[in-house]
């Protein structure tokens, strides 16, 4: 059966959107059918990277229960190049949509969830999806707790600020362990990754101060602030080293090597 | 109930009344059992109707978190099957789905000798 990905981090801007969406693009890539959901209604922002035309329902209407999946689904197959499938299911980006999804009390984050869950048999089950990444806001918001719960693993993106690497820790032993989730570290934009002794000492700082599987270290890549958000490089750049990396970690996934 | 119907026609009936009462009271002493091995100070108690969301569940005893966990992925569950997922024993999943019952996160609902639990999202 197919799994859940979370993407989700302690800070904001730590690169789980781009991470999201080239991790998914990866998976289409290698031929899988991969649904990718933007889970960040605060701040919704897959619609202007993808620029995709409007869906009959977005992904808040599918939690608020007055919408089918199926209308949620975007095909957008046609931006990968090979066999694979890519679906997406948007946030809606209006203020007025991000200020409903901010007000909502716990009842409705309970049922929320039931929905979330639900994917597992609509999407995995029914529809033989490979894999459903979700890109989700950082820190403890109700919404990013709800697509952990639901999630098989969760990617955490980090970088190497202070205060970045304490709230990881801290979410690592009192969020992801409490729900006993598989959790995968990704260290972001790091500096200065080009010698072999500067990766090793890396390495070896990560396993020491998270102590969970890693899976991956990226660099930080000024031809992806260059870009702009204008492609996604897994699918308009495959030769990149930021590609590779990303090829990496969908095998390492695929694979079942993250432990 | 007249002396007829107990001596007469009804034994079995009341035997198997009687079996399902003692049942039902020794569910409810596996709840009280389990409420005293653990702290019961953090068990909050009888909250009719508490959403089982997951801030409630991030704020759980960790035993009962893992029962109440397993019922939200299976929709709906029996000790035995919750049993089967946690790998602890029954009458302990039993105790604990009880007392999720007790504190409101859960109902139950009988059907015929079995007993589903599920968390309710419809009031
Ligand atoms: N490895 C990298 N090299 C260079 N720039 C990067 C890298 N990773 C992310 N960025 C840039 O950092 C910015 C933030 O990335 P992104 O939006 O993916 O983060 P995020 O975690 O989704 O943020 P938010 O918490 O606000 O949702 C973007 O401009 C992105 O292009
Ligand atoms: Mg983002």
């Amino acid at each position: 059966m197919g799994k859940i990905i979370a993407v989700h981090s302690y800070k904001g801007g730590t690169g789980k959107t781009l991470l999201s969406v080239n991790l998914a693009a990866t998976f289409a890539k290698q031929g899988k059918k991969v649904c990718l959901f933007d889970l960040d209604f605060r701040a919704p922002s897959l619609f202007a990277i993808l620029k995709l035309e409007n869906a009959e329902c977005w992904f808040n209407d599918y939690l608020n229960n007055t919408c089918d999946i199926n209308k949620v689904l975007i095909d957008a197959s046609n931006k990968i190049p090979s066999k694979g499938k890519l679906f997406v299911g948007l946030a809606n980006p209006a203020t007025e949509a991000i200020r409903d999804m901010s007000a909502k009390d716990r009842k409705w984050e309970m049922r929320a969830l039931g929905r979330l869950l639900y994917l597992r048999n609509a999407l995995l089950n029914d529809k033989s999806f490979d894999y459903l990444v979700f890109d989700t806001s950082p820190g403890l918001q109700y919404s990013s707790i709800n697509a952990i719960v639901a999630a098989d693993l969760v990617a955490v993106a980090t970088t190497g600020d202070r205060s970045d690497v304490d709230g990881t820790r801290r979410m690592l032993r009192e969020l992801y362990n409490l729900f006993e989730k598989k959790t995968g570290i990704v260290i972001n934009k790091v500096l200065d990754y080009n010698s072999k002794n500067r990766q090793e000492e890396l390495y070896d700082r990560i396993k020491n101060t998270y102590q969970v599987p890693l899976l991956g270290i990226v660099p930080c890549f000024c031809d992806i602030l260059r870009a702009e958000g204008n492609f996604i490089f897994a699918q308009d750049k495959p030769e990149h080293p930021f590609s590779k990396l990303l090829d990496e970690m969908a095998k390492k996934i695929d694979a079942n090597e993250v432990r | 109930m007249s002396k007829d119907e107990v001596l007469g026609k009804k034994p079995l009936v009341i035997l198997e009344k009687i079996k399902e009462n003692l049942e039902r009271l020794n569910e409810k002493m596996e709840v009280i059992i389990e409420l005293q091995r653990h702290d019961s100070k953090d068990v909050p108690q009888s909250l009719s109707d508490a959403p089982l969301d997951v801030m409630t569940l991030l704020s759980m005893p960790d035993h009962l978190r893992k029962t109440a966990m397993t019922v939200c992925r299976a929709g709906r569950a029996t000790a035995d099957e919750i049993s089967q997922q946690t790998s602890r024993a029954r009458a302990v999943e039993s105790a604990y789905l009880n007392q999720l019952v007790l504190m409101g996160y859960l109902k139950k609902e009988r059907k015929g000798r079995k007993a589903y639990f599920y968390a309710d999202k419809e009031s």
